[in-house]
């Protein structure tokens, strides 16, 4: 810090959303005049810490100074009267909107009660110039830009604000090189101009470039603060990794030979979220998908289930091409396949309705005769499943939003195995559950592999990807950018690969150019 | 996730049968009552099971409509065809009265298909070309009561009811039970099986609750709402059908009257205006209570103004008195 005085500093905050905690006594401070980046795994407590900072949500504890006196934010608002300002990873913008009227939309300057347009488009040429990007005309609407010009936009609506601490979360990931470099032109200005930048990114040639000062975080604490450059590539992946492993997996049977595919896929691709992907995953095997959050992994997975339309590519069920046009033709007893969603309350479970009726939801064609549902079969089979999966409900005719979140998966888990799938894509499934819940699951999860089941595991937990999996595809822009056999897959190749750094990340930085 | 812990607090208080029951169903029921209560009071006469069976038999033609109603309601959409789907109904079957004794034949199974297919347009177009249901029904209701008009040419159509309908309206099979509500009866049954015991049932609850909970699931999200869409234009159409038989006669607007009756009987039998919950009891109880305010304003000799005015304050109180229900979401 220079002996410095701190802009801004933030001691002992933490905050638990449950059970699960996402902040345990961070502590950050950061300086006037410098690019502060934050690194840290998925789930990290990197964006809890953010919101905390732009008055998005409320710490449980810990206490924030603005200039050595103590704030709290309220709102939003309240931390952007302060000057704390930040652009998140989703855009923000209106798409039907001008992009003056984005720019101000929060604080429009008005004459006489009505919006005084003049002013405003005066404030939007200021900011836009300011911003690097005077090329854009102010009363263009913001639906007819590109995605990169919209994060100008973007930018430029914060700095509106006038604000002395800006925050980019992930704020270049939309981004083409040629903008990304515009963009650092335009941050490296306004530090000059003293103000402090707070940088998130999962790119460390961008952290390497920009940064003055980095923190790392790891379980919602900040593990290390270092000036930049200090630290080798590898150095920063052992920060950011450097946790104790407990055996909670079950142990993965030896292989003989590759095994025989029942699912494939052939060069699938759609819209700019997936590139060329081409996999199998073969009878008996789990195989992960890797990488940061948001790379393709997610609409891979809907692909297969026939959820997306327009989807270009071939995908093979035991060496046959098919075509699969929505999860009614997935499910299929010749295709076989399952899908356990993303989010269970609103893609996997009617949460209002009873854990007997959601758990036969997805097998009520076969435990029906002439569409009359036979209730004795219904039963038995519900039976079987609640004893399988050890589901622990007060009964089968209660809400399941009674239930607690472990047991929930269970259930949307359980209503899938009723029909016996040969092809699981899960979605990651253990996500916000207990440990001994997801203990569980993993040894479900190897059951069913060992009794031929073909499974596609997506996680955002590389613990879960190293202990679960027999090969690992890690993505990247939607495109698989790496396999990692048996002993291939450890945190450190996962991670280097999820960054996409060549070799082993230790030598020295090789951008891949985004 | 406290709303519950709190119903289920007030409800461990109660009977067992009563905590079983839905609260909204259990309070239609109690105003049932009241109104009747408050009826007697009036003159005797409210009590009587001649009054009581001649409601009932009022009703069921009420009782038709709402069955589809509900089931669409269930699916979180609203179908706003039933007026002239009710009159298209009612006017088609007398039209085919007119053409001979095979027409006479035809003529209630004409009437309905002319519903189905209003509800099969209803159904494409909020299901596979996701127009909200609200702007589709608005239009076919539209397009029904033109085709109407050119074919009558604007004034009530001359042909009249078969006897098979009029039997079916007003007729006696059992003894001092009227057909309509047998019909009425049968049909509640059939929707009762539907929702509980079949798949499709199970469908409709899980798509007004989550639909793409469903979808994931493997249901064909689709065809269900247009199932639903059918059956509710086949249902009004019936219940025309029976209307056209109790008044000898088709007639223009004859419908205009069902619309918010059945939109309000459904919603006050505690089926969710946004879909996903809600039995048939309810709707039942829903059904006579609407019936039952009706037929006491009018006793009452309230003016017609005076009427519609308590009429929609009443159930706007109602809806209020069951709290709106807790979020599950």
């Amino acid at each position: 810090m220079d002996g410095a005085v701190p802009l801004f500093s933030m001691q002992g905050i933490s905050k638990r959303y449950g059970g699960v905690r996402a902040l345990e006594k961070a502590e950050l401070s950061v300086t006037a005049g410098s690019i502060h980046a934050i690194l840290g795994e998925n789930g990290a407590g990197k964006s809890t810490l953010i919101k905390v900072m732009a008055g998005v949500v409320a710490p449980d504890e810990g206490r924030m100074l603005l200039d050595g006196s103590e704030v709290s934010f309220a709102s939003p608002a309240a931390a952007n009267r302060a000057g704390i300002v930040c652009i998140f990873q989703e855009l923000s913008l209106i798409p039907e909107l001008s992009v003056a009227d984005n720019i101000v939309i929060s604080d429009p300057p008005k004459r006489f009660g009505l919006i005084d347009r003049k002013a405003q488009r005066r404030i939007a040429e200021e900011a836009l110039a300011r911003a690097g990007a005077s090329d854009i005309h102010p009363l263009a609407l913001v639906k007819d830009l590109p995605l990169s010009r919209r994060q100008m936009v973007e930018i430029a609506k914060a700095l509106a604000r006038k604000p002395r601490i800006l925050i980019l979360d992930e704020a270049t990931s939309a981004l083409t090189a040629t903008d990304v470099a515009k963009i650092f032109g335009v941050l490296k200005r306004l530090r000059e101009e003293g103000l402090a930048l707070l940088y998130i990114s999962h790119r460390m040639n961008e952290i390497a470039e920009l940064a003055d000062q980095c923190t790392v975080f790891r379980n919602g604490r900040n593990v290390a603060s270092y000036a930049a450059g200090s630290k080798s590539d590898s150095e920063v992946v052992e920060l950011m990794i450097g946790r104790e492993y407990s055996h909670i997996f079950p142990p993965k049977p030896a292989r003989h030979g590759a095994a025989v595919p029942v699912l494939e896929a052939r060069n699938l691709c759609w819209t700019d979220r997936l590139d060329n992907v081409s996999l199998t995953v073969g009878a008996g095997e789990v195989v992960g998908l890797g990488g940061l959050d948001g790379q393709g992994q997610r609409e891979l997975l809907l692909a297969f289930f026939g959820v997306l339309r327009g989807l270009a590519g071939e995908i093979l069920v035991d060496g046959k091409a098919v075509s699969i046009a929505s999860p009614s033709a997935a499910r299929d007893g010749r295709i076989g396949m399952a899908l356990i969603p993303e989010d269970r309350k609103t893609e996997g479970l009617m949460l209002p309705m009873t854990v007997r009726e959601n758990l036969s939801f997805a097998a009520l064609d076969r435990l029906s005769k002439a569409g009359v549902i036979d209730r004795a079969t219904e039963q038995r089979l519900i039976d079987d499943m609640v004893e399988l999966l050890a589901i622990k409900t007060a009964g089968l005719d209660i809400p399941v939003g009674a239930l607690s979140g472990g047991n929930q998966q269970k259930v949307v888990i359980a209503k899938w195995l009723m029909r016996q799938p040969r092809i699981v894509l899960l979605n990651d499934p253990t996500r916000g559950i207990d440990v001994g819940t997801k203990q569980e699951l993993y040894q479900l999860m190897r059951k069913l592999a060992d009794a031929g089941a073909a499974i596609l595991f997506y996680s955002t937990d590389y613990d879960e990807l190293i202990g679960c999996c027999d090969r690992v595809l890690v993505l990247y822009d939607g495109a698989v950018k790496r396999e990692l056999v048996g002993a291939e897959i450890t945190e450190h190749a996962l991670i280097a690969s999820a960054l996409n750094i060549h070799g082993e990340g230790a030598g020295p930085l090789q951008g891949e150019g985004a | 996730m406290s709303d519950t812990t709190l119903i289920g607090g007030i409800a461990g208080r109660m009977p067992k049968f009563l905590r079983r029951a839905d609260p909204a169903v259990v309070t239609a029921f109690a105003c049932i009552v009241l109104l009747l209560l408050v009826g007697s009071l009036y003159s005797r006469s409210f009590l009587s099971p001649e009054y009581l069976l001649q409601q009932l038999k009022v009703a069921s033609f009420l009782g038709v409509i709402a069955t589809g109603m509900m089931l669409v309601i269930l699916l979180g959409q609203i179908d706003l065809s039933v007026p002239w789907s009710v009159a298209v109904g009612a006017m088609m079957a007398c039209a085919a009265a007119a053409y001979g004794p095979l027409g006479s034949v035809l003529a209630i199974p004409f009437g309905i298909v002319c519903g189905i297919a209003i509800g099969v347009v209803n159904g494409i177009g909020v299901a596979y070309l996701r127009i909200p249901s609200m702007i589709i029904t608005l239009a076919t209701n539209a397009v029904a009561q033109g085709l109407m008009v050119v074919y009558t040419g604007g004034f009530s159509p001359q042909d009249s009811a078969t006897p098979a309908m009029r039997y079916l309206a007003t007729g006696f099979a059992i003894p001092a039970v009227p057909n309509a509500v047998i019909i009425w009866a049968l049909i509640g049954a059939a929707m009762v099986f539907l929702l509980t015991r079949t798949g499709f049932g199970r469908a409709v609850y899980g798509i007004g609750n989550r639909e793409r909970a469903a979808y994931l699931s493997g249901i064909d999200t689709r065809r269900v709402v247009m199932v639903a869409f059918a059956v509710s234009g086949g249902l009004s159409a019936f219940g025309g059908v029976l209307l056209a038989g109790y008044a000898s006669k088709a007639a223009q607007s004859m419908g205009d009257a069902y619309l918010l009756p059945s939109i309000a009987a459904v919603v006050l039998g505690g089926t969710s205006i946004l879909g996903g919950r809600g039995s048939y009891l309810g709707t039942v109880a829903g059904v006579i209570l609407i019936t039952l305010l009706q037929s006491i304003l009018s006793v009452m000799q309230m003016p017609e103004a005076g009427r519609q005015i308590v009429y929609g304050v009443v159930i706007v109180v109602m809806l209020l008195l069951y709290g709106r229900a807790p979020a599950s979401r």
